[in-house]
Formats: C-alpha cells, structure tokens, sequence
C-alpha cells in the first residue's frame, strides 16, 4: 500500500526552538490517522509541513508520493481544513460553495448540494454567522466536495460542543466509507479520535513517541500487574512505557511483540486512551528505573 | 479565480462607481456653463494680444466671488481645485483601501488556509488579484483625470491664451497639475496599488498596513516634484535680465535675496525649476546691494528678518542696476510629454518591481 | 434492518460489539435468511466510527458462515446460529426457572442472582480454556 504522507527526519525550527524534530513516519492510505497531542506538541506544525504552508527546516517530507503543495494538481489531491474552520464572514454559504466550483477543476458540484441540504444550511446566509458546528460542516464540505485522496484536518472538533461533535464524525466517517479517502486529523484528545481512527500517531514535546494501526497498538501493549519489582530486571524485548509502583507491587505498561510467559504477572489488555496516556507520561517524566517515592495507585 | 476577485472586490467596485458617478454628474451638470462663460467671454474670435487680456478677464471672474457666495471664489474654482484633488488622493485611496487589506486580510483571519488550499497555486491566485483591482485602480484614476480635463478645457484654453497669473495658470508643469493630468495618474495608480499590497503582505495586518501605506505614498507625492520630476532630464539653463524674466525681487530668511522669474524669454510654456539672482560675473547673490535698502525700508518699512512680499518696480530697478540678474534653470515646453512618460514609467516600474517582490515573498515558505 | 448500538467505554471492542449484536439478532430471530445487514458507511456514519471497524466486523461474521457479501449490493444473512431457535431449548428453559425459584427461596436478590451466575459462568468458561 503506498504511504499518502512519509517523512524521514522531518524537523521544524522557530526562533531556535524545534517545534517538531526528528519525525520519520510512513503512514499508509487508507486509514483513519489520529494525530494525537497535548497543546503545543507540534501537531499543527506537522499539518502545516503537509499542506505545504511550512517548508522543514530539516529532514524531508512527500505527501502522495510528491511535495506539499507543489502544483494545482497536488492541490487538487489534499483536502484541508485548518483550526477554527476559517471561512469568509461576509460571504453567505452559496458563495463558498460557488468558490469551491471556480477553483477547483475536480469540484463535484453535486455531492456539495447533497451534503449541503442535508445539514439544512441556508445558502444565503453568511457564513459569519453560522454556528461552530455549521461551520465546521460547511468547510469539511469544501474540503471534501473537490474529491481528494487525503483529508487532513487540524483540530476540527476541538471548539465544538458534543453534538456537534458526534455529527461532524458522523460525516466524516459517512466521507470515508463512500469515497475511499484516507484522513488525518488532528486533536488533543484521544476520547474524540477513538471510534473514528485506526492509525493513531502520539506527538508528545515535538517528537513521535509511538505510531502505528491501532489494531497493532492495542494488540502489542499490554498492562502487567505483579510484586513488587524493578523493571531493569525483565527480560529484553520487553519495552517498559510506563511503571508505577506501592511498595508491595508494580504495575507496568509495556511494549513487547511476543507473549508475556512469566507467570508472576497479571496480564490484561489496555484502552487506547491509557495507551496514549502512558506515553504522554513518559514524554513528560521518563519511568524512573528505582524511584520508591512514586506512590501510584493504578486500578 | 476571475469570479472570487469579483466578488470580494464587489462591495469597493460599487463604491468607487458611485463616487465616479456623483464626480461625472457634478461635473457634466456645470459643464455647459462653465463654456457658455467662455464663448460669451470672446476668446473664441480674438486674435494676438487681444486674447490675453479676454483670457485675463475670463479667468478673474471665474476666480471671484461673483457676490452672493459666503466661499471664497466662484463655484468654478471650487469644482477646479475639488476635482483635482480628487484625482490627486485617488491612487492613495485605492492603494489604502484596495491594495493594503487584498493579502493582509486573508493572513489576518486565516482565510488564506482555505484559499491557497484550493486547487490553484498562490502565484495564480495573486496574478489575477493584482491584475483585475490594478487595472480598475489605474481606470478608475485616470477616468478621472480624463473627465476633469474634459470639464476644465475651457479654464486651459484661457491659459494657453495667455491668462496671465490667476490661481488657474499653475500652468501644466504644476505641482498638482502634473501627477493629475496626462498619463501619470496611471503610473500613480498602480504605484499606490502595489504599495499597499506589498505593506499588507509585510506587516500582515491591514489597519497597520493601510496607515503605512498611506504615509509612503504621501511622502512619495511630495518628493516626486521636489526632488525626483525636475531632474528626469537634464535641466536647462539661462541667464536674463530681471524684467524680461518678469522677476521680482523679495527678502527672505535665508538666502536674503530671492530672485522669482515667472517666465523664460524665448521659452514660452517653460516650467521654470529654480530662479536666483546673479552678479555679473554669474556668481549667485544672497545678499541686497546695500544701496537698495533705504528703497526697501521705504517701500515697506521693515527689512530685517521677515519676508517681504512681491517687491515693487522700485526694488526691482534698483536690483537690476546694480548688475543683478537673474539664473534660470528650466525645463522647456517640449519636455513635457517626455516629462509625462518618464514620470509614468518610473512609478509603472516601481510597482512592477513591488508585485515582483509580493510573488517572491508569497511563494517562500518559511 | 437491524440497528447497531456502541456501549461507550464497555471495555469490549466495537467489532465485536456490532458481532455481538448481529448473533443475538440471529437468536432472537430478528434477522432471517436473505435479510441485509446495514450498509458499512451507514453504520459508520451512524455510530462515528471507522468503517474499516465494521468491514472487519462483517468480514468476521463472514468467515463464521452467518453472513455472505455480494459486491455492490450489500452484506446478506445466509446462516442461522448452531442450535436453532430457543424454543428448542425447552427443558433447559424450565431447569433455569425451577433453579431461579429456588435462588429466590434462599434470599438472594436479583444482584446476587447475577454475580453468582457470573463468577460461576466465568470460572466455568476458564477451565473450558484452559
């Protein structure tokens, strides 16, 4: 399956600092790809590199086997719907959609009526005053109705209130289960990715912690509970994530690609949001190897 | 892309053909009096030097109050200088209002993300942008030019026959004459144009960038004539006598003695650059010949420090005797339509050069 | 047409909720040969999740031998659970509510009813594996 976005040491730096620094991903067609971050972690940056806005001050990046932005045609193929939905505030919804017929030649004309309509948006009405919600469908419509290969979407639902939210997803997915387009988007909470995504990427503090099918995540990750014991002493090929411990027992979240044999742990399964949790913690506090004061009481 | 510039430029087209079109029906509506007046006036059977004192007479009374009128001045002379002005701020109207929010707007609510993700490149999106609303700004100015002279030709009729001084007879080289007729309000247009979308893309943000532009281009209209006009061709110069530069002698500050010609002897039309007076020897002279100052403090009473207005005949003469003459640099009639297209040129390229810089900037990604 | 409910943060994995859901449909008798299942992109629509969940959900069914899809027209139930209908379970039926009435005699609520039935199903489940 070929990759829609692959990046080799892609960095980006602002005024000496990296906003995002050695990411190397191959992310395959056709997926959901959750881009999942605490705020400033380097997700729109990384976007932004995507759809061209930003050229990398390191590393490189092919988005549909090309470079961001780099002719009509490649406009043509990339969707984008950036943070906050930006739209014209005093053109009335016919108008946006008119802008979408002029310029773009691939524009299917009547996919946007449909979708339109069934959202009940009126076409005279500017779209300065359209709700969050609206607005969010009538850009992700503009993005959509030109037929492009990929989605990408900054953070769509992070200023919208729950319904709104559930709708949005709802088309989305609708988008995704009749044309085949791969999506990547955006959010700092892994709760309104997890029924959408099957390919989930954690940016934690401008670098990749972990990525991949999330199928292959959960299946891979597993929480061990056991007596008391320091991690350094587990066999290789077990790769702790994160490690709290009480005094009598400890409780791992590891990494490991064949079975877990010891019969002195507990084994379950993780949720994809503790999965993405734990790395976000070991981003901001790696696990310490023998740390006796980190009294956490996991269930 | 044709039609979405059309659309967001909707709202200042219909603005600025509401302002032409109050402009043009002012204008027309005075029109057939304003050449009634001069038909009546005679100077359309004169002959020779007869014309010049019709022509003086025709331009007094358009400059007078008439009587009745609380404004100084004739309605005509009001719609004169109204007019040209009109013509004058337009290229910095249209680089305020259309050129300084076109990219600064987009970066400032984020609108370009949706655009310039369309499937159109940025330097499309710009190239039509700047051509469309250029064009318009450069059509709207001089269709303004162009109706002024129609309105005014009788004023410029009189002149050229001669009118004399008056407040009309700036003659073509004037400081507001020059940029407002002819070609120049093109290069003008598209100068002030430019300007403001170059501001906008740099700063980013419109209200600032339309402050910024503003204030560049009203620097620019004012170092055009001083510094930059005059010197588009090599200038010409003559040394005369005093009376037949129909000179006045008047003191000034610094430098004391001011020599102000008002025509070039053999170069009628000629716009006159500079004028001082010189010794015999062609040195310039700043200072009154000290024999002429009892005839000064007699003619107006005070003659040190201030300024003294157009001198009388009697300074004149005494200046003259003692050798002064007076130094013209000029440039002659013949220069002005070369004057016209140097001028236009030079500020067309400026805003080539400008666009240029937008679609480099543009395409840079930082 | 069967419709598909998610159990938000019910720890069991959306698929196999939806497979769930479609093999107690087919007990109840709520689904018949021949029904459709619901088009994947109206059930990802309808529930906001990835329509790859519920291809892999049918595809499982699929592979169970409950369901059959025909390319371009939809996803159609072609078998019925092993063991019939419920009726045919009558006896066990009966054995289940003489064992509820004699529960009830011994004090237990509906809640110790449950975790007792629970617990012993689970351990039971486990020696099965193990």
């Amino acid at each position: 399956m070929t990759a829609v976005i692959e990046t080799e040491g892609l960095g980006k730096q602002y005024r000496g600092r990296w906003a995002l620094a050695g990411c190397t991903l191959s992310i395959p067609a056709g997926h959901v790809v959750g881009l999942v971050g605490p705020n400033g972690a380097g997700k729109t940056t990384l976007l932004n590199l995507a759809t061209g806005e930003l050229a990398p001050s390191a590393g490189t990046i092919e988005v549909l086997g090309n470079r961001p932005a780099a002719g009509p045609a490649q406009l043509a193929r990339v969707g984008y719907l950036a943070q906050d939905a930006p739209l014209y505030a005093g053109l009335p919804v016919a108008d946006h959609l008119r802008l979408g017929a002029h310029l773009n030649p691939g524009w299917d004309a009547g996919m946007a009526r449909r979708r339109i309509e069934r959202l009940d948006l009126d076409l005279r009405q500017k779209a300065g005053t359209l709700s969050g919600g609206q607005r969010a469908q009538l850009a992700l419509t503009l993005a959509t109705a030109k037929r492009p290969e990929l989605l990408i979407l900054d953070e769509p639902v992070a200023s919208l209130d729950p319904l709104a939210r559930r709708e949005f997803l709802q088309d989305l997915m609708e988008t995704v289960g009749e044309d085949q387009v791969s999506v990547v988007l955006s959010s700092h909470l892994i709760s309104d990715l997890e029924r959408a995504c099957d390919y989930v990427i954690v940016l934690v503090d401008s670098r990749v912690r972990v990525a991949g099918p999330v199928d292959e995540l959960l299946a891979t990750h597993h929480l061990l509970s056991g007596p008391r014991r320091d991690p350094a002493s587990l066999p290789a090929g077990l790769q702790v994530i994160s490690a709290s411990h009480t005094d009598r027992q400890s409780t791992l979240l590891v990494r490991t690609s064949g079975p877990v044999l010891d019969p002195a742990w507990a084994v379950s399964e993780v949720g994809l949001e503790d999965l993405v949790l734990a790395y976000m913690r070991q981003a901001a506090r790696p696990a310490p190897r023998n740390d006796h004061r980190h009294l956490e009481v996991r269930k | 892309m044709i039609w979405l510039t059309w659309r967001q430029f909707r709202a200042q087209a219909i603005t600025a053909a509401a302002v032409m079109a109050v402009f043009a029906i002012v204008l027309a509506a005075t029109a057939s009096d304003l050449s009634g007046m001069y038909n009546s006036s005679g100077l359309l059977t004169c002959h020779g030097d007869a014309c010049s004192g019709l022509a003086s007479t025709f331009l007094s009374n358009l400059a007078s109050n008439g009587g009745g009128f609380v404004i100084p001045g004739s309605p005509y002379a009001i719609l004169y200088f109204l007019s040209v002005l009109v013509i004058l701020i337009a290229p910095a109207i249209t680089g305020v209002f259309w050129g300084a929010p076109l990219i600064a707007r987009e970066l400032e609510t984020g609108t370009f993300r949706l655009t310039w993700n369309q499937s159109i490149t940025r330097t499309r999106w710009l190239t039509v942008k700047l051509t469309l609303i250029g064009v318009a700004a450069m059509a709207v100015t001089e269709a303004f030019s162009l109706i002024q002279a129609w309105w005014a030709a009788p004023i410029g009729k009189a002149v050229g026959l001669g009118g004399g001084s008056s407040i009309f007879s700036e003659g073509r080289f004037g400081w507001f004459v020059f940029p407002t007729h002819g070609i120049t309000p093109l290069g003008y247009a598209a100068f002030g144009f430019a300007l403001g979308v170059t501001t906008g893309l740099v700063i980013r943000r419109a209200i600032p960038a339309m402050a910024v532009t503003l204030a560049i281009f009203a620097a620019v209209q004012f170092i055009t004539p001083l510094w930059i006009r005059p010197n588009l061709f090599p200038t010409s110069q003559t040394v005369t006598t005093i009376a037949a530069a129909g000179a006045n002698v008047s003191l000034r500050v610094n430098p004391k003695l001011a020599v102000t010609a008002s025509v070039v002897p053999g170069q009628p039309g000629a716009w006159i650059i500079s004028s001082d007076g010189v010794n015999a020897a062609g040195q310039p002279v700043s200072t009154i010949p000290a024999a002429c100052e009892p005839v000064i403090s007699g003619t107006l009473g005070s003659h040190s420090g201030s300024a003294a207005g157009p001198g009388s005949a009697a300074v004149n003469n005494c200046v003259a005797s003692h050798g002064i003459r007076v130094a013209e640099s000029y440039q002659p009639a013949s220069h002005y339509w070369p004057l016209q297209w140097s001028e236009t040129g030079m500020f067309l390229a400026l805003a080539l050069t400008l666009a240029g810089y937008c679609f480099w900037r543009l395409n840079r990604r930082t | 047409m069967i419709e598909f409910h998610l159990a938000g943060r019910s720890g069991v994995a959306p698929y196999l909720q939806l497979i769930h859901q479609v093999r107690h449909a087919l007990r109840l008798g709520l689904l018949h040969e021949g029904d459709q299942l619901p088009k994947v992109k109206d059930v990802a629509a309808g529930l906001a999740i990835n329509p790859n969940t519920v291809l892999k959900a049918y595809r499982e069914l699929e592979y169970e031998g409950l369901v059959a899809a025909r390319p371009g027209i939809g996803t159609f139930v072609t078998g019925t659970l092993d063991g019939g209908s419920l009726a045919a379970h009558g006896p066990l039926r009966l054995e289940l509510q003489r064992w509820l009435a004699k529960a009830r005699r011994a004090g237990l609520d509906d809640e110790s009813i449950e975790a007792l039935f629970a617990s012993t199903f689970r351990a039971a489940s486990e020696e099965d594996i193990a």
